[in-house]
């Protein structure tokens, strides 16, 4: 009896920092055993697929046998002989392991159009990408469409820049397109710096011909025929694949001189990033390209008029790029009718922080943020409530429970403070301090500064001045009316996007949780207790029975105590580590 | 004509050419917008923000200094908005400045004072905060203070826009700071000393390295000059005090980029007073130099010039101010009656060239063509020609060079070519003119035929089509190809020749040229009497009865003199020189001749007295009829015209001697071979 196998694998990066490819080889070598002695060896295939987006429960491994296919999570090469022998072998499926409600609600509740081949496809082999439609778009665009007519479908599908600013891609290729040079320039932004964020990675390393068939759909309608796709050194994966892909391109006629058979040439190279969050910004971006220092330069033209080397230059987010195939295909109103009346088409978003589903998901644009957090999130973790939910990583804000029904688009988010950005979202619950939150932002931002400007070199760095301050318990009355001033100021006189949006994470806590901030200035307490400097553990002595755990788990030696008899902290001594708490299994531990 | 447009900028109507930003639009209406950061004659660069203006019609203030003007727009200068922004980002760098304006060298011409006092602020209202970076003091010319840094970058743009790039932004946020590769001290980094960035730097980040303690600005007299050192004359702008030269800077306006001075320029001043320095008449006694007295050494010199009559020769420098070169043409002349006069000039041209080539100006040719020369800010060969190129080829002019002899490794001028043909000169520059004749330019039928058998390369074409698309191409030459390149500006463009000395081409016009003996056949013929004036390269005294060397400093060969004068420095002397471009510049007496020594007219002058013949000083009118005189150029075969094969380094360092052994830069040569030894 033949059956037909296939094993799908996650490798990406979630899957592969969970021992994906040891997993793969696992796989591999049973297969590979097994079919000494077995005929299934010929029909079965070990597959890398792409990020399939739920990493808490990586590595996920697809096991598909006769089209029938089973998901299993949290799989370790020590478990892939047991589902070889049971379910390969003897059909019996290891059912504990089964993926359970929680992955289909996950997956059920999102619109995949970005991410509908990750983790579906193998995109270190173009064939893969040809078999589910690839390349059907860019040829439609090569063979049947004039530049005007692709500027006109995308402009009515309404997609609009996934790098966060949501400037409308159709008008920024009708620019393009419009402007006459000897030189045009068609750049992909993969410089993807927010903590935490990781959409446009899985994107490249997932599907990385999408991107690149974007690009060229993209160089038709704009007549250019030089191309970039800017990656960070630190995404070796991304860029190891996008390299496969230009070159199995290269070898098929996509890529290179006449592509598609026809007198059209576009040659793309990658650029790899050394890591700067600046060079996300468009005219640093293109800078570090030139061999500058990637520092933005002041706006006197938009880059589609003058941008890498002073000839026009389109440049769009990996997102944006990723979904103009699918719209050329299915048409602007498809993608239009997904979204909402301002923006079109669907947002790749990294959910993390206290939610129970964590990872990637992508969603139609006009969903509640209530829909995302707790329908596919699956709610917060543990008993906790929802404090507020952070998007937009460094540049954006806080967002707190009473706008949880607002329908996610670019101005909507604006609207209550906080911006659409890349793609960031982190859900905060009550342990989660707001001052705090707004530091770590304020710190990442600070140390990100080009230093060019004076507000956001010197500006930032006095605004985390400050927040230090009140997070040490130094605040001072008047602290919280500097911070919004400065925060306006930089915000106003800012040169670029990164420092102009800088104060954000601080002016949204101050505009919703005010309150947390005036108990740190003037009861000097951190209410999600925190802060260390303003927190003090100490132990319910009715409830310690003096089982010692504390005791020997504290590292500075600050618990007394008798054995059977209850604990104290001694609060000179303790180092605040919180060890202790963690230690209790009683309860008997309180931090405030 | 450039097209103005019409704005209005705080109330008053102001006309402005299309393209100009608002900070020089604003000035135009005697407006100033505060900036930092913003260098005239450069791109806006937007980091200091202090330039925010309100515009009529935008949501947010726009920066100044990289919003071009628009007709009928309508902008607001001193907005509360506006100011308090300023306020703001001032109190922001104010918080990690010194502020020891008490004692600081700029105080007065501190930018950042003058705004700190215009916004009212006496501190900073944040935590103040040092930065604890070191200083570079490594060098004698530029202290490096990054204390006082506010990190406008307008030092790492004139450095990288000249071509030197020592200079960058290092680190991120609050660390961002500005040094070298790997941050190493300035004499480590390949840094020319040419000062430009003290020029550029609104605060005390990069002064000079002796300024401190030398006289407050606002105690300097500030006289406009030109530097005699080599063929460049660039303009200086000379700050003194007591009787003293404090220091030297650019001759453009400050707050702008527009000039470049070398090392030399800048810093070799200290020569004035140095230990060769000659304060008194010499003569030889017992075989000794021993000082006399004015009226003994010149009596002696002119009974030696009345014997030796039509058998005396003149052998002078070409960095000589015209009023001195065309006493000393007279005085040869017509009072000691000999045909033997002639200057160094004839060791790297002939007359023609520098009396035959145009007059012109870099900054306004969109086409700089170099031919057969190498001008090098590192080796110090020209070096303003090399920077002043380097900065128009960044504003967006091209460049061609045509080059026999390029060494990369020194001249590195090639590297900002926008066509770079290796090679032989004489045939490329026929090529050139033929492709540009195949192109439909018109020429003299002489040039057709000698032209006919040149060979077109691609980049020769490439080159043809580079002046054909030009405005106004602009071609320097070596003398030795002058008349060669001269054929191209017959079909098009302007022609120059370069000279090695200052004032190559006014003596060309004075006409200070040999009507007997050439330079060099008074050198070795054994004159009866020779007479040198200025510091001629020459080290061993030529075969002569009696020799004077009249200059400042006690050279090689004055030592060998019978009679030494001491002459003025041109710090010391008013006078003028025609520069190599065709301008007419004035050079200034800044400070009091040092000891007895006097200007060479008057040495002159006084002789003639002695000699029964008296002259009187060139007038101005007279000076201004001897630098008449139109370039004619005519078609003339291509050659390369022979004996002028000198090597320019060797002979711009043979004429400065003097001033290079002056204390700082005795020490840039000694970096120099070290460097050298070290690669």
């Amino acid at each position: 009896m033949n059956k037909d196998i296939a094993i799908k694998v996650c490798a990406g990066t979630g899957g592969v920092a969970s021992g994906g490819e040891e997993v793969l080889s696992a796989f591999r070598n049973s297969i590979s055993s097994a079919g000494l002695e077995a005929t299934i060896y010929e029909k079965c295939s070990a597959h890398r697929v792409g990020c399939r987006g739920f990493c808490a429960k990586d590595v996920l491994v697809d096991v598909i046998i006769n089209g029938e296919k089973t998901t299993y999570k949290h799989i370790k090469p020590d478990m892939v002989a047991r589902i070889f022998d049971e379910h390969i072998m003897k059909g019996n499926p290891v059912t504990e392991w089964i993926v359970g409600e929680a992955y289909f609600n996950f997956h059920n509740k999102q619109t995949k159009v970005v991410l509908s081949h990750c983790g579906e496809i193998d995109p270190e082999d173009i064939n893969a990408y040809i078999a589910v439609g690839g390349y059907k778009a860019a040829k439609k665009a090569f063979a049947s469409m004039s530049p005007e007519e692709i500027v006109d479908v995308v402009k009515s599908s309404n997609l609009r820049g996934r790098g966060g600013a949501g400037f409308p891609t159709g008008i920024k290729w009708e620019l393009g397109l419009r402007i006459e040079s000897d030189i045009k320039y068609v750049i992909c932004n993969g410089d993807e710096g927010d903590p935490g964020a990781f959409m446009d990675r899985s994107v490249m390393e997932g599907d990385p011909h999408a991107v690149i068939e974007g690009m060229i759909i993209c160089a038709k309608a704009t007549g250019s025929h030089h191309g970039y796709i800017y990656v960070r050194a630190e995404y070796p994966l991304a860029v190891k694949r996008l390299q496969m892909a230009i070159d199995q391109c290269k070898q098929s006629g996509f890529l290179g001189n006449n592509i598609f058979g026809t007198d059209f040439g576009f040659d793309l190279k990658i650029f790899q990033g050394a890591g700067a969050f600046v060079c996300g910004e468009a005219t640093a971006l293109m800078r570090s390209i030139e061999g500058k220092r990637g520092m933005p330069t002041p706006k006197l033209w938009r880059s589609a008029e003058k941008g890498l080397w002073d000839k026009p230059t389109v440049l769009n987010n990996v997102e944006t790029f990723a979904n103009i195939p699918r719209i050329i295909m299915n048409g602007a109103n498809w993608y239009r009718n997904l979204g909402t009346d301002r923006s079109g088409g669907t947002k790749v978003f990294s959910l993390s922080g206290k939610v129970k589903n964590t990872g990637l998901i992508e969603v139609p644009l006009g969903v509640t943020l209530r829909d995302i957090i707790f329908d596919i999130g699956g709610g917060i973790e543990g008993e906790k409530s929802f404090k507020a939910l952070q998007t937009g990583g460094p540049s954006g804000g806080c967002i707190p429970a009473e706008f949880l029904d607002t329908e996610v688009d670019y101005e909507s988010l604006a609207q209550v403070g906080s911006i659409m950005g890349s793609g960031g979202m982190v859900v905060l619950d009550e342990t989660s301090c707001m001052v705090n939150t707004a530091k770590f932002f304020l710190e990442f931002t600070q140390a990100e500064s080009c230093g060019k400007c004076t507000p956001c070199r010197i500006g930032t760095k006095r605004m985390l001045e400050i927040l230090e301050r009140i997070t040490s318990g130094n605040g001072k009355e008047g602290d919280i009316e500097l911070l919004e001033e400065l925060g306006h100021h930089i915000r106003a006189t800012s040169l670029c996007g990164l420092g102009m949006t800088a104060p954000n994470p601080v002016l949204s806590t101050l505009r919703y949780f005010r309150n947390e901030y005036e108990s740190h200035i003037r009861d000097k307490k951190c209410p999600a207790a925190v802060c260390k400097d303003l927190i003090t553990y100490s132990v319910l002595e009715e409830i310690c029975n003096g089982c010692g755990a504390c005791k020997r788990a504290c590292p500075a030696d600050a618990v007394r105590g008798k054995r059977k008899s209850p604990h104290r902290i001694d609060p000179e001594i303790c180092i605040k580590c919180g060890t202790c708490f963690d230690a209790c299994k009683f309860k008997a531990i309180i931090k405030i | 004509m450039e097209k103005l447009v019409e704005l209005q900028i705080d109330g008053k109507e102001v006309n402005a050419p299309l393209g100009m930003n608002l900070i020089d639009a604003a000035e135009l209406a005697g407006i100033h917008i505060p900036h930092l950061c913003y260098l005239k004659g450069m791109r806006g660069f937007g980091a200091c923000r202090l330039c925010l203006v309100e515009v009529e019609g935008m949501k947010d203030p726009v920066i100044g200094c990289n919003t071009k003007v628009k007709e009928g727009m309508v902008v607001q200068t001193q907005t509360e908005r506006v100011r308090d922004i300023r306020r703001f980002v001032l109190d922001l760098i104010l918080a990690i400045h010194p502020l020891d304006c008490l004692t600081c060298t700029k105080a007065g011409v501190c930018n950042l004072q003058q705004y700190a006092y215009e916004y009212e602020l006496k501190d900073t209202s944040f935590t103040r905060k040092k930065m604890g970076y070191p200083i570079d003091q490594l060098n004698p010319f530029i202290r490096r203070d990054p204390l006082y840094c506010i990190l406008c970058g307008r030092c790492i743009r004139v450095c990288k826009e000249q071509g030197t790039k020592v200079l960058d932004f290092i680190g991120r946020g609050i660390n961002a700071e500005i040094g070298t590769a790997y941050n190493k001290p300035l004499r480590e980094s390949g840094c020319t000393f040419c000062g430009s960035c003290i020029d550029a730097c609104p605060v005390n980040a990069l002064p000079e390295a002796d300024r401190w303690r030398k006289g407050r600005e606002w105690e300097y007299i500030k006289t406009k000059s030109a530097c005699l050192f080599c063929g460049s004359g660039c303009d200086i702008l000379i700050s003194t005090k007591d009787n003293s030269i404090q220091k030297i800077n650019t001759g453009a306006e400050p707050g702008s980029a527009k000039k470049y001075i070398c090392a030399y320029g800048r810093f070799g001043y200290d020569f004035i007073d140095s230990e060769k320095r000659i304060a008194a008449p010499l003569k030889r006694l017992n075989g000794e130099l021993k000082e006399t007295t004015w009226k003994d050494a010149l009596n002696i010199v002119a009974a030696k010039l009345k014997e030796a009559g039509g058998n005396t020769g003149f052998m002078s420098v070409a960095g000589m101010l015209n009023e001195d070169a065309l006493t000393l043409k007279r005085f040869a002349k017509n009072v000691v009656k000999t045909k033997h006069f002639d200057t160094t000039m004839s060791l790297y041209s002939d007359v023609r060239s520098l009396k035959d080539s145009h007059s012109s100006l870099i900054t306004t040719s969109d086409l700089i063509v170099l031919v057969g020369l190498n001008p090098s800010q590192w080796n110090r060969i020209l070096p303003a020609l090399n920077a002043s190129i380097r900065k128009r080829v960044h504003r967006g002019g091209k460049l061609i060079v045509i080059n026999s002899d390029i060494d990369a490794s020194e001249t590195r001028i090639q590297e900002v070519a926008t066509v770079s043909l290796e090679g032989d000169e004489i045939p490329i520059l026929k090529g050139i003119a033929k492709a540009l004749i195949e192109k439909g330019e018109k020429a003299d039928i002489q040039l057709k035929s000698a032209v006919s058998d040149a060979e077109i390369s691609k980049d020769i074409e490439m080159a043809a089509k580079l002046i054909l698309e030009a405005k106004n191409p602009l071609i320097f030459t070596s003398p030795s190809l002058f008349e060669a390149s001269a054929n191209i500006s017959l079909i098009k463009g302007k022609v120059i020749a370069v000279g090695l000395e200052s004032n190559a081409r006014g003596m060309a016009q004075i006409g200070l040229t040999t009507e007997g003996k050439t330079y060099k056949e008074m050198a070795s013929d054994g004159m009866k009497a020779l007479y040198v004036i200025g510091e001629v390269p020459l080290v061993k005294r030529p075969d002569t009865d009696f020799l004077v060397v009249q200059n400042s400093h006690l050279t090689e060969l004055a030592e060998q003199a019978d009679i030494v004068l001491p002459a003025t420095t041109f710090y010391e002397s008013d006078g003028t020189i025609l520069d190599y471009l065709g301008r007419f510049k004035k050079v200034s007496k800044v400070i009091e001749p040092l000891g007895a020594s006097k200007n060479h007219r008057d040495i002159f002058i006084t002789l003639s007295k002695i000699l029964k013949s008296p002259m009187k000083k060139p007038t101005e009118a007279e000076i201004e009829k001897a630098l008449k005189g139109k370039p004619k150029i005519t078609f003339r075969p291509f050659v390369r015209k022979t004996g002028f094969d000198i090597s320019p380094k060797e002979f711009i360092e043979a004429i400065n001697a003097s001033v290079l052994k002056s204390r700082r830069l005795s020490w840039l040569l000694e970096l120099k071979s070290s460097r050298a030894v070290a690669a």
